[in-house]
């Protein structure tokens, strides 16, 4: 039960779906930094660490699948959620290639948020269960 | 699809096309034309679909963002197009339709590119007929005064209020949009002045004729409160509410109001009044906070002047120390304009949030002057009488029955409040504005801190049940257990639990903080109301009444569905201080673009304004169509009666239902009588399961128990719309069919009902489709109806999908036999479930009529 919190990066040019999925979160007891700018969270994410990562798929600045890419890259142990607002079977497809963990279309509930995050949080405890010493 | 719909596009009629290239619809064979009915109900369902979604989302367990509601309006736009395309197809004398259609989309285009719509309405609208809906029309402070008043019931000034349609036509009757803009383009270059610019702007304002038809409505609503106040010469507060005031923003004492204006001087106050727009502080104000010249909009609103005794401000929480669990009350002698400009020193009184409302601490300054109003008009200072200085101006009782009042609007809010209130001389207590209150302090708490601060509070129970309205109440249960305990002496702000819900909390529900049941779903009645009321509430956790003890306090988390022993104050504070996402840009644009998309105006077929000028939303337009394609098969069957291809009739059948059959191939065994078609003619397979389902004993003159609905009603006279329902079958109803499938459409009450099945050799193609679209818009009704629909159904194993009022259920794959088991079983239900306007009071009522519907299909079985 004592475990660290989680940390976990959201990022959609949307504000009003940071500033929905933020509380959401923390309520549940995560800990929760958002980006609405995707080169602010690329350059955030190559400073910390997190275990989670949110991302839209469509953004103005860096496509939400490269940012797949880069966090993939430079973190394989962070599991990456896509958001859309076009849920195609391609992107689906490609980014479960790309490494992501899950996909989630606009709208979605925030149970349904809440729910995939749990199950990436299981998949992150055990990593870490299994090889304590990469933790932090 | 994206791309394809850019902003503003214009439709070109492409539906007409076919009607245009000379396809005379009755030369038309009648498959052909069948295809098209077919086409233009699948249309049809789609946008139903794309409606009822657009709804489901402001339930705000969604998220979404703007460009959801951007793609969603347009692909809704684009179905509907079609649909006007398909039924002209089908016949072309409904043009008319796309003109309706081209209107209702530019309006929800420029909603969408974020220009502010002035809505069409009445110039003038009295707050009796106000709600927060109304916001856009009445401006938010009025809106939320309508509220208190409507929804909550507390005593507020009569009046009404001249409307943003009116600012409209006032700035367009002068050309004054113009000429304020250029003016204030010259400001923000700085070619002129702040001061200049204001100055002219207001001038030419105050220079500005009001445009008769305004002026016409403003005299005929001071001529109807003269007659239902029962007396002349009414004296009006003339107050603003302008675009954004009150809803994030405050612009707090920035707007004039003129007080006790003489009704001949109205016309000059509510100019002065929309004036105070371009203020300078106002103009610059707008400027800081970065609105648009486009949005000052202006409502103003004309209450009838009470006569106050004493009247203050309510601060439902201290501003500098909102965890004190205080409020603040200020009040003074007189008109309380005085206390608002802090022009005359008053009692102010720390009175504690929790009943009974101790006051915990009172400063009084003696009071030598009050503000009073003239006799000719306006308003003055007059000294104090002498034996009443250095009293207090509110008594003890006067002072808890605000407190208690304050917390109740606070509760329905769901934020902290700045009350203006009023008591006149007989002592009866006015709300006369009520509006969000800034704390000094930003809320210290936030989300993530909620985790660990929580963690100290004992929980007593969590997960059980059903939330059906989110929130967090905190304070002492009240238990409801026995039947005849007594509910006056209910406590404000208690925590109501209960076995099961009843009638009798109707009347406490406005006072409970939070509701508790052991058993209830959320579709219930008493779910329905907390809805209605915005009462944080758990229904069916089975544990309530057994874990919870009379007068213990705790504190429901309606959010995260926990219940916490004692009062866990950081909830109740982040619950209150926490950003409102109804509140948000995106819920906002969305029920704007939904006024224009889901109510229902047309639902009489019969009446005149069943007509494509009388709709007025894209669901109206939907409701058109599908009674209009109905006709037209039927008209168009008739005309060709000599077709050899198909046979018509109508069906005679021991129910009383209007239905004509068209048989497109084998679905009749030949007969002599062709105008006549008996039980027993009927060879298609899914109609004769369908009809003998229909017609099974029992099923059609089942009529529910009487239930006391009628006592139960008056006391919520609010809760629901009336009178819409009628469960007579009224209007055409029709039944295409061969010998394998049926497509039957049938009007039940105002509810529309669909059903297509084919049923065959090939069980890889058997299908049955079920599809009902109630008439009623009140949420209401319809989620409760729709859940009731979606019961039935399940237990004859279809696949349900609920979207508000759409009920979608689906089967297919099965062996005929089983099939036509389906069938039948759908026909039971349809003669069953037609009486669902007659209510169900609660939830024991559902599942006694799922119950009745049970035995009905057990006995004597197919």
């Amino acid at each position: 039960m004592e475990q660290k919190p989680l940390r976990i990066l959201i990022l959609d040019d949307e504000p009003i779906v940071c500033k929905r999925l933020q509380p959401a979160l923390e309520k549940n007891g995560y800990e929760v930094e958002i980006f609405t700018s995707s080169m602010e969270a690329v350059q955030r994410f190559r400073k910390a660490q997190f275990d989670i990562v949110v991302t839209d798929l469509k953004m103005k600045e860096l496509d939400g699948l490269q940012f797949l890419t880069e966090v993939k890259d430079s973190s394989p142990n962070t599991e990456v959620i896509v958001i859309t607002g076009f849920a195609t079977m391609e992107t689906a497809k490609e980014s479960f290639r790309k490494g992501g963990f899950d996909f989630l279309s606009k709208p979605f509930k925030i149970g349904e948020m809440l729910e995939v995050i749990k199950r990436a949080e299981a998949k992150v405890r055990q990593r870490q269960a299994e090889s304590p010493s990469r933790e932090g | 699809m994206e791309g394809f719909f850019k902003k503003g596009l214009f439709f070109k009629r492409s539906g007409s096309k076919a009607a245009r290239d000379g396809q005379n619809p009755a030369k038309r064979p009648f498959s052909k034309t069948f295809d098209i009915f077919q086409k233009t109900l699948s249309l049809n369902n789609q946008a139903l679909e794309a409606i009822a979604m657009l709804g489901d989302v402001l339930s705000g367990d969604y998220i979404f963002d703007q460009h959801f509601i951007e793609v969603k309006s347009r692909e809704l736009a684009e179905t509907v197009y079609q649909l006007i395309g398909s039924l002209n197809t089908l016949s072309p004398k409904f043009q008319g339709l796309y003109e309706v259609f081209q209107r209702i989309n530019d309006e929800i285009e420029q909603e969408l590119s974020g220009r502010l719509v002035i809505p069409k309405s009445d110039y003038v609208m009295p707050y009796s007929a106000a709600s927060r809906d109304f916001q856009d029309v009445v401006g938010a402070k009025n809106a939320n005064l309508a509220e208190v008043a409507n929804a909550l019931g507390f005593k507020t000034p009569p009046g009404f209020v001249a409307t943003t349609r009116a600012f409209g036509a006032f700035m367009d009757h002068n050309d004054l949009w113009e000429k304020t803009e250029s003016l204030t383009k010259a400001w923000k270059t700085g070619e002129i002045s702040l001061e200049d610019a204001s100055e002219k702007i207001q001038s030419m304002i105050l220079d500005a004729k009001v445009p008769k038809e305004v002026r016409k409505e403003i005299q005929q609503a001071v001529g109807k409160l003269e007659r239902e106040q029962g007396y002349k010469n009414l004296y009006f507060a003339v107050r603003s509410s302008a675009g954004g005031e009150d809803g994030e923003h405050s612009f707090a004492g920035l707007h004039l109001s003129v007080l006790n204006t003489p009704p001949e001087e109205l016309l000059d106050a509510y100019k002065r009044v929309i004036a105070s727009l371009y203020s300078g502080a106002v103009m610059e104000y707008r400027k800081d906070k970065g609105f648009l010249e486009s949005e000052a909009v202006m409502a103003v609103g004309c209450l009838v002047m009470v006569d106050a005794q004493a009247s203050g401000v309510v601060y439902t929480m201290d501003p500098m120390n909102p965890d004190s669990g205080k409020m603040v009350i200020s009040s003074a002698r007189g008109l309380g304009a005085s206390v608002v400009s802090g022009d005359v020193s008053g009692d102010r009184h720390l009175v504690s949030r929790t009943a009974p409302f101790a006051i915990e601490k009172v400063q009084t300054e003696p009071q030598e002057k009050l503000l009073s109003p003239k006799p000719n008009g306006g308003v003055d200072f007059t000294p104090v009488e002498e034996n009443l200085l250095g009293k207090q101006a509110l008594s003890r009782e006067q002072l808890q029955t605000l407190a208690e009042a304050a917390l109740q609007i606070e509760r329905h809010f769901k934020r902290p409040l700045d009350i203006e209130y009023a008591f006149d001389k007989e002592g009866e207590m006015y709300i006369l504005q009520a509006r969000p209150l800034k704390l000094q302090t930003e809320c210290i708490l936030l989300a993530r801190d909620l985790p660990a601060l929580l963690s100290d509070y004992k929980i007593i129970f969590k997960d059980q049940g059903t939330v059906a309205q989110r929130g967090v109440g905190a304070g002492r249960v009240f238990l409801a257990t026995q039947r005849d305990e007594d509910l006056d002496d209910f406590p404000s702000g208690a925590i109501l639990v209960a076995r099961h819900t009843s009638p009798r909390f109707a009347k406490i529900i406005r006072k409970a903080g939070a509701i508790l049941t052991d058993v209830g779903s959320p579709t219930g009645h008493l779910a329905t109301i907390a809805r209605e009321f915005r009462v944080p509430a758990i229904v069916g956790s089975q544990v309530a009444t057994s874990l919870l003890k009379q007068g213990q306090e705790i504190t429901v988390d309606a959010e995260a569905n926990i219940i916490y022993d004692g009062i866990v104050k950081e909830l109740e504070t982040y619950n209150l201080c926490e950003e409102h996402i109804e509140e948000s840009h995106e819920y906002r644009l969305l029920r704007r673009i939904l006024k224009k998309v889901a109510p229902l105006n047309l639902v009489d077929p019969h009446s005149r304004s069943f007509s494509p000028q009388g709709a007025r939303t894209f669901h109206d337009i939907t409701r058109f169509v599908h009674e209009k394609a109905v006709e037209e098969l039927i008209n168009l069957q008739n005309v060709h009666r000599h077709d050899p291809d198909t046979v018509s009739g109508k069906l005679k059948i021991p129910v009383p239902l209007d239905l004509v059959l068209i048989d497109i191939g084998h679905g009749l065994a030949p007969r002599e009588n062709k105008r006549v078609i008996t039980m027993d003619d009927i060879q298609s397979l899914p109609m004769k399961s369908f009809i003998n389902g229909l017609t099974k004993p029992g099923a059609w003159s089942t009529a529910p128990a009487n239930v006391d609905f009628s006592s139960f009603m008056s006391s919520l006279t609010r809760t629901f719309a009336s009178g819409l329902s009628s469960p007579d079958m009224v209007g055409q109803n029709l039944a295409v069919i061969s010998d394998n499938y049926a497509n039957i459409s049938l009007r039940l009450g105002y509810h529309f009902n669909m059903i297509d099945s084919y049923i065959g050799d090939n069980q890889n193609s058997n299908y049955a489709y079920f599809r009902f679209m109630g008439g009623v818009t009140d949420a209401t009704r319809r989620s409760r109806r729709a859940r009731f629909l979606a019961e039935l159904l399940s237990i004859g194993d279809f696949r349900v999908e609920i979207r508000g009022d759409l009920v979608v259920a689906r089967l297919k794959k099965l062996p005929s036999a089983v099939m036509q088991g389906k069938l039948y079983f759908l026909g039971v239900l349809v003669a069953y479930a037609r009486q669902l306007d007659v209510q169900m009071t609660s939830d024991s009522h559902v599942s006694m009529y799922v119950d009745m519907f049970r035995n009905l299909m057990q006995s004597n079985a197919a």
